[in-house]
């Protein structure tokens, strides 16, 4: 869980790519999304914050959707400290090696356990939270899109704010959408680095972490 | 408001000394809250004018505070929009009309019989305590809009009340207040409502719907609901389920803010932060202190209010939202960005604001114990000793070999 190695074949630099551009996008709409959610300093910027939200919120789909067709084409590593590879999207799924792990991955990060779970490519929770953006990205979307005046009359979005009662709580729950993200990017941002920093050195540096011993 | 003699409209104008050329003006506005080019204002002046009588109307009063007939009836100086009501052929208007006691209750019960007549509708219909909670000569509010509203050609909701119990139905609602659409579904009566919500309602949007009737449908009910352009807004009463309100397009399909002077202000992000600072006196944006502009969808920057002179925003003060559905609910406190969250009575109301920071800080707080735990526990670093087979795995062999 901590020692193994990090080698490019997890993260080819195509996703080192879409990672950095989710990351960018995320801190743009999360800092323009608080200054639309409430203006925290003058000096004309609504009109930049909304400019920045709405250039972010396509890029983001628009990585989002490749992301995930190049899942289908692109080969990564199965396995952690490992250069052997498969299509993405089997490593990307959960595999073999996480099934009936996920209770002893709770247990494991509660302190029930001492031993570390065996895995796939990733944890069982992992996978399950990494899965959950798309759904989630989706979703902020939607609730974005209902209240942008362009899209709010189209019918399935006027539908959507009647369900939730009205475009007040339509923002509402987009607001909190984001508090979402900022959770999970807390999460994971803590999960990853917690052992030590090998883990972003590949991601944002895509500098390889041999194994012990080896230099 | 009952007619002695129907005079022609212009004479009625001529009478209250408003000119022919206020008369077009103003022909114009409601060519505009109808959604018409201002250049219609001849023929809708023709229409108003070549009709002989408009159709009988019974006014008729639910659970409200009158605000709505205040806001028609406030005849300080000849207005056009009141002349024009007083010649829809109003039978029945409990705050204003002349006739009183049996007389005047009597009124409904002909105009019943006489058929092809139209109710407005003011103020919430209050169900509670089975209906109980609003007598009008000894019989309840309800089936009084039940038995006018069955004849009817159509019924118009005038004022948020009407329309979906206004802030009458607002938490908790002890009077079991509700809307006419909402009521109607729960009769079984079909009769079309038009709903124009606003509290109270704006005269003028009362006004642009008898043109519709008039000008484009030929007092023909049908055909004005025909042509009328719509939008459907839906909500779920919390007695009565789900309903579906029909209302004019052109005065409740754009957003405040997609039509609002201070707009520039707000894109330039020049905000008033604080009631009596200079940029309030600037005419700065209402964003930050509340104004609902954004989700609340009327066109009272284009018509706007008291005789076109002007309208909240331009006032000084944010949009509370009025136009809006369950609206005092959903957009109070007035003079937050956000409503309340409503948590019950042992959390109360909370702004989503402060929620999400106790939950970040929470989230916070907690990884950082982890982290604590997680260094304690030895496992940064190299991490910890890994299992050589999954647990599942060693419990199933280990229940093998105790087979054998
Ligand atoms: C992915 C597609 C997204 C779309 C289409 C979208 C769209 C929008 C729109 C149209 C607005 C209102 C802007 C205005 O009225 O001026 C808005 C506000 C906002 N957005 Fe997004 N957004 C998206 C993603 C996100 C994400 C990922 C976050 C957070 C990380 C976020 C956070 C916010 C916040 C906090 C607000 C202010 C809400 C309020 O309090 O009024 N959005 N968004
Ligand atoms: S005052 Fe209100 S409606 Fe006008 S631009 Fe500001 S937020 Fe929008
Ligand atoms: S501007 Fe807002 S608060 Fe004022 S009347 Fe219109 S909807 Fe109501």
């Amino acid at each position: 869980m901590g020692s193994h190695a990090h080698y490019r074949e997890a993260h080819p630099l195509v996703f080192v790519i879409t990672h950095y551009i989710n990351l960018i996008c995320m801190i743009m709409l999360a800092f323009s999304g608080f200054y639309i959610h409430f203006p925290f300093f003058s000096a004309g910027f609504m009109g930049v914050a909304r400019g920045m939200h709405f250039v972010a919120m396509y890029v983001i789909l628009i990585t989002l959707v490749f992301r995930i067709i190049a899942a289908f084409f692109v080969k990564t590593a199965t396995q952690l400290g490992s250069r052997e590879v498969d299509t993405d999207i089997k490593n990307w799924l959960p595999q073999a090696e996480n099934k009936h792990q996920l209770f002893e991955t709770v247990k494991y990060y509660l302190f029930f356990r001492k031993e570390g779970v065996i895995s796939g490519k990733y944890g069982s929770l992992q996978k399950i939270a990494y899965l959950a953006t798309i759904p989630l990205t989706f979703i902020q979307a939607y609730t974005g899109f209902a209240i942008y005046a362009p899209f709010m009359n189209a019918g399935i979005f006027a539908s959507g704010i009647d369900m939730v009662g009205g475009p007040m709580n339509m923002r509402i729950i987009h607001y909190f959408g984001m508090w979402v993200f900022i959770l999970f990017t807390m999460v994971h941002a803590y999960l990853a680095n917690i052992y030590n920093f090998a883990p972003s050195k590949i991601i944002f540096l895509w500098k390889e972490t041999l194994p012990e011993g080896k230099h | 408001m009952a007619h002695e003699g129907h005079n022609a409209l212009h004479d009625l104008l001529t009478v209250r000394g408003v000119t022919r050329r206020d008369f077009l003006k103003y022909c114009g506005s409601i060519a505009a809250a109808l959604g018409m080019s201002e250049t219609m204002a001849p023929q809708i002046a023709a229409a108003l004018e070549g009709a002989p009588k408009l159709m009988p109307t019974l006014w008729l009063n639910g659970g409200s505070c009158t605000g709505c007939t205040e806001s028609i009836a406030q005849v300080d100086s000849p207005d056009v929009a009141t002349i024009v009501l007083d010649y829809l052929s109003t039978n029945y208007f409990e705050t204003i009309m002349a006739a009183a006691g049996e007389q005047a209750e009597k009124q409904i019960e002909e105009t019943i019989a006489e058929g092809g007549y139209i109710v407005i509708y003011e103020g919430s219909v209050m169900t509670g305590q089975d209906g109980n909670t609003l007598l009008v000569a000894g019989k309840k509010g309800t089936e009084i809009l039940s038995e006018a509203a069955r004849g009817a050609a159509a019924v118009i909701a005038v004022g948020s009340c009407a329309v979906d119990g206004g802030w009458v139905y607002g938490y908790p609602n002890p009077a079991e207040a509700t809307g006419v659409q909402a009521w109607l579904n729960h009769e079984g009566i079909t009769t079309p409502v038009v709903n124009l919500p606003t509290c109270p309602v704006n005269p003028e949007w009362i006004v642009a719907m008898v043109v519709q009737l008039l000008l484009v449908a030929d007092r023909d009910v049908a055909a004005f609901v025909e042509k009328t352009e719509w939008v459907t807004r839906s909500y779920t009463d919390r007695k009565y389920g789900a309903v579906d309100l029909l209302m004019p397009k052109g005065i409740f399909g754009q957003s405040i803010h997609d039509n609002c002077p201070r707009r520039g202000h707000f894109e330039n992000g020049e905000f008033v932060t604080e009631f009596g600072s200079k940029e309030e006196a600037m005419g700065y944006c209402l964003y930050k202190v509340g104004c609902k502009g954004p989700q609340t969808f009327t066109n009272c920057p284009v018509v706007r209010w008291n005789r076109r002179t002007s309208w909240c925003v331009e006032a000084g003060s944010p949009c509370i939202g009025c136009g809006g559905l369950n609206w005092v609910d959903n957009n109070s406190p007035f003079f937050h960005r956000l409503a309340d969250m409503q948590m019950g009575d042992a959390l109360g109301n909370v702004q989503p604001g402060s929620v999400g920071a106790v939950v970040g800080g929470v989230a916070a707080a907690a990884l950082v114990a982890h982290g604590l735990g997680m260094k304690a526990a030895g496992r940064v670093g190299d991490g910890p000793p890994m299992e050589e087979m999954k647990k599942y795995d060693r419990k199933r062999l280990a229940k093998k070999g105790g087979d054998k």
